[in-house]
């Protein structure tokens, strides 16, 4: 296991500066972020250009300016933000914990739906019940989620009054931006848990268990649940690090002051800094993401931990 | 697994539950005004920036030497008066007394030194504010409340320049004691309200300023929150939540909602924000001033003003709107002709079904339909073109900059200062940033004569001159000079929109 982990490790580091080299670079190739500086602001000299690319330390080579990051990261000092400079780690640690919450709340309703949904529609194969939620995922499948989030502003914030339309400021503003994430992540998982559970339905164990007595309940949720849990915790796990990253236009939408503001605001910005640590951060975590998975199976199948 | 599920179930339940439970409908503190503003410029600092969304929050937390309000008329502010000296090369102010900064820090001579000599001196240089201001050389204190401000050479802009941004007059000590960093998250000024507290990409809190030296405020409270989404804002605004958007967040589009809405009013006015599509005067079809005035006359701009942009913008002939220092009211420009616009084309020996390309900003919903229409009035006289949108700062930082543009690219402008000089001199002289194609030596000197010159009637002619000799060799296509659209609630009183987005709000009222 511990020769599993540092192989892991090693793999994690190697993505993450990969990914981080390619961001930087390929960030710095669209604009001038003096330049930008000076929009509206009339005419400026070359010499005006040069004092403030000398004081955003652009005016240094690429390799040294990545060399300085990865510096920084190691000594957890991402620099200052080029839009005010505002130290980038408090932009992060403001940022960050908004949109764990948000996506951990999205994942939770997505789940508490989609398992007894999923199983539903598995034990009513064919009939009504699995027809409609069916039709529920198939819908749910089809909406853009911006679309979703409009819609449920214009109901429950403006015509109904009920909940704040943007903005994280109580328990009331994450309603609506979880139940959209929610809403939009249960239609794939309804259709995942359906044909997991149906495959595992027709397992010798399952009919061992039912003719045992077992009450259907206990045979659903104990025995083929937990069989059919593996491809089902690696699939949550691998979206949720999908929703990090995707979580971008919910944000947006609901004004949530999280990562995917803050690297939408970098790029417009070119704010070299903010935006190269939102990556690190982010891809840090779906390595970690995909690591926790890993060894969750462990814990769910004794197979795979005494390997 | 069971158990874990049902504790979720739980968890979720409670959340959903405690939604309706807290949610007490809108605040209504006594006199507090919410606004949304679309960017946090990141630092409060005068210096820092050149973001509209600076001066909309803080024209209420600073005051300069000289004051404009939204009739754009140069006024007193910290300085009760002022007198040009040594042929202009010396301005003598004539300081207000008994004012003090936030802190109580009194203000006098040695604040103005302080405020002018950070910004021309070393923190100044990190920011972009200084390049306005290098034409003041020092600044030396005759008495506590008496400063003479020597010039390099005159510059006829600065008594406005002096009203705002860069300018802000800021407290010495202040500074000095808790250092830059935290000024930019904490500013403290002479102005009518005072800051309370900043929470960044969300909001900035301000309290009333009881010992103004204009008059207590009538409110006790701002908020200004960060909401770039303009259908976010527009629902806020609806919710009652806030009070007031500001632009640039409502497009024209979305003008009909909140009309729609019987809490809710549209106020529009004159911005400075002037668009046109300029032209590649160095190479292919458009080189030739032939083919450029073509153009322009087979675009009828009257059609796209009223249609497109449902009156929420006036049409322009040169670049620069009416309340611009140069506007020329009796400038004529091309007019719409499209059988004439052909004749030229074939004078020029441009054959149908020649293709041109035109560069535009892909998020400027506006400026997109405008495109097509324009497309479709040139392929009426025989000219195919494509649109190519790109990402705004992609466009302004690399392809015009680098001279990478189609024939046609679009530029938007509009400095707050309202002077012709601000897009003229950036858009027209030999080797700025943001013009890749043109030399003009007649065109050059004319925008040198002007730049000294303390005359104002003067100046203003030669400004005239270079927006007439622009348009003579058809330098860009002009378009429209858009409205600032702002969403109001009903609530709101004393409101006066202004054209530069700086808002005071000394004298609002909210219900």
């Amino acid at each position: 296991m511990a020769g599993f982990l540092i192989k892991r490790l090693l793999q994690a580091i190697f993505v993450v500066i990969a990914i981080t080299l390619v961001v930087s670079f390929a960030i710095r190739l669209t604009g001038d972020p003096a330049l930008m500086m000076f929009q509206g602001g009339g005419s400026m000299t070359e010499e005006d250009l040069a004092r403030i690319r000398v004081a955003l330390g652009t005016d240094q080579p690429f390799i040294v300016q990545y060399l300085n990051f990865l510096k920084g990261m190691v000594t957890l000092d991402f620099g200052k933000s080029f839009t005010g400079g505002t130290p980038v780690s408090l932009l992060i640690g403001n940022a960050l914990p908004a949109t764990l919450l948000l996506a951990f709340i999205s994942m939770a309703v997505s789940i508490v739906l989609s398992i007894p949904l999923g199983i539903k529609a598995a034990t009513a194969k064919g009939k009504a019940a699995d027809q409609a939620i069916r039709i529920f995922s198939l819908v749910g499948l089809s909406f853009p989620n911006f679309w979703l989030a409009t819609m449920l502003v214009l109901l429950f914030a403006i015509t109904l009054g009920w909940l704040p339309p943007s903005g994280m400021s109580g328990a009331e503003s994450y309603v609506m931006p979880a139940i959209t994430m929610g809403i939009i992540l249960t239609a794939t998982n309804v259709r995942l848990v359906r044909s997991s559970m149906l495959e595992t339905l027709q397992s010798q164990y399952v009919m061992v268990a039912r003719a045992k007595g077992l009450s259907e309940t206990k045979v659903l949720y104990k025995h083929a649940l937990r069989n059919c849990a593996i491809p089902l915790i690696t699939y949550f796990g691998l979206q949720f690090g999908g929703l990090l990253g995707g979580i971008v236009v919910i944000e947006r939408v609901f004004n949530w002051p999280g990562m995917g503001s803050l690297a939408f605001d970098a790029v417009a910005g070119r704010d070299y800094p903010v935006l190269q640590a939102v990556i690190t951060v982010l891809s840090l975590m779906i390595v970690g993401i995909n690591l926790l998975v890993d060894i969750a199976y462990g814990l769910v199948d004794p197979r795979i931990r005494t390997e | 697994m069971h158990s874990v599920t049902r504790g979720l179930a739980a968890s979720f339940l409670a959340l959903a539950l405690s939604g309706t439970a807290f949610y007490a409908g809108p605040a209504a503190a006594a006199g507090k005004m919410t606004i949304s503003t679309p960017q946090d410029p990141g630092s409060w600092d005068p210096i820092d920036t050149f973001l509209v969304q600076w001066a909309a929050v803080a024209t209420n937390i600073f005051d300069g030497l000289t004051y404009r309000g939204p009739d754009l008329k140069i006024v007193p502010g910290l300085a009760e008066s002022w007198e040009e000296l040594d042929g202009g090369k010396r301005i003598r102010f004539k300081l207000r007394q008994n004012v003090k900064f936030h802190d109580g820090e009194p203000f006098n001579a040695a604040a103005v030194k302080f405020t002018f000599e950070r910004l021309l001196g070393e923190q100044g240089a990190k920011g972009p504010q200084r390049s306005n201001y290098t034409a003041i050389d020092s600044v030396e204190v005759i008495d506590d409340y008496t400063v003479d401000m020597k010039l390099k050479a005159p510059d006829p802009v600065l008594l406005t320049k002096l009203a705002g941004y860069g300018a802000m007059i800021v407290p010495p000590k202040y500074i000095t004691e808790k250092g830059e960093d935290n000024f930019n998250t904490n500013p403290v000024g002479t102005g009518p309200f005072k800051f309370v507290s900043y929470q960044p990409k969300v909001k900035i809190k301000l309290e009333a300023n009881a010992d103004y030296w204009g008059g207590a405020p009538k409110l006790s409270e701002l908020e200004y929150r960060f909401i770039s989404e303009p259908a976010t804002a527009v629902a806020e605004l609806q919710a009652g939540r806030v009070d007031l958007v500001i632009p640039p967040t409502i497009p024209i589009g979305m003008i009909p909602v909140i009309a729609g809405d019987s809490k809710l009013d549209v106020v529009s006015v004159p911005g400075p924000t002037v668009d046109a599509l300029r032209f590649n005067t160095r190479d292919g079809l458009t080189a030739d001033p032939k083919v450029r005035k073509a153009i322009i006359m087979a675009v009828d701009r009257a059609t796209i003003v009223k249609s497109i942009l449902a009156g929420q913008a006036t049409e322009i002939v040169s670049f620069q709107g009416a309340l611009s220092f140069g506007y020329d009211k009796d400038l004529k420009g091309l007019p719409y002709d499209p059988a004439g616009a052909k004749k030229l084309l074939a004078e020029a020996g441009v054959k149908p079904g020649a293709t041109l390309q035109i560069d535009i900003r892909g998020n400027d919903a506006t400026m997109n339909e405008v495109a097509q229409v324009i497309a479709s009035y040139l392929q009426m006289v025989g000219l195919t073109a494509t649109i190519k949108p790109y990402e705004t700062n992609v466009l302004l930082n690399d392809i015009i900059p680098q001279g990478k543009t189609g024939a046609m690219f679009q530029q938007k402008w509009g400095g707050w200062t309202f002077d012709f000089d601000n897009t003229a001199y950036a858009m027209y002289h030999s080797g700025e940033k943001w013009n890749p194609y043109d030399k003009d030596e007649t065109l050059d000197k004319l925008l040198e004569s002007q730049r000294p010159l303390t005359d104002r009637a003067e100046r203003e002619k030669i400004l005239k001159d270079v927006a007439k000799y622009a348009a003579d060799r058809a330098l860009e296509l002009p378009l429209y000079n858009s409205k600032s659209i702002y969403g109001i609630s009903k609530r709101v009183k004393g409101f006066v929109a202004p054209p530069d987005n700086r808002l005071k709000l000394t004298d609002v009222t909210v219900e």
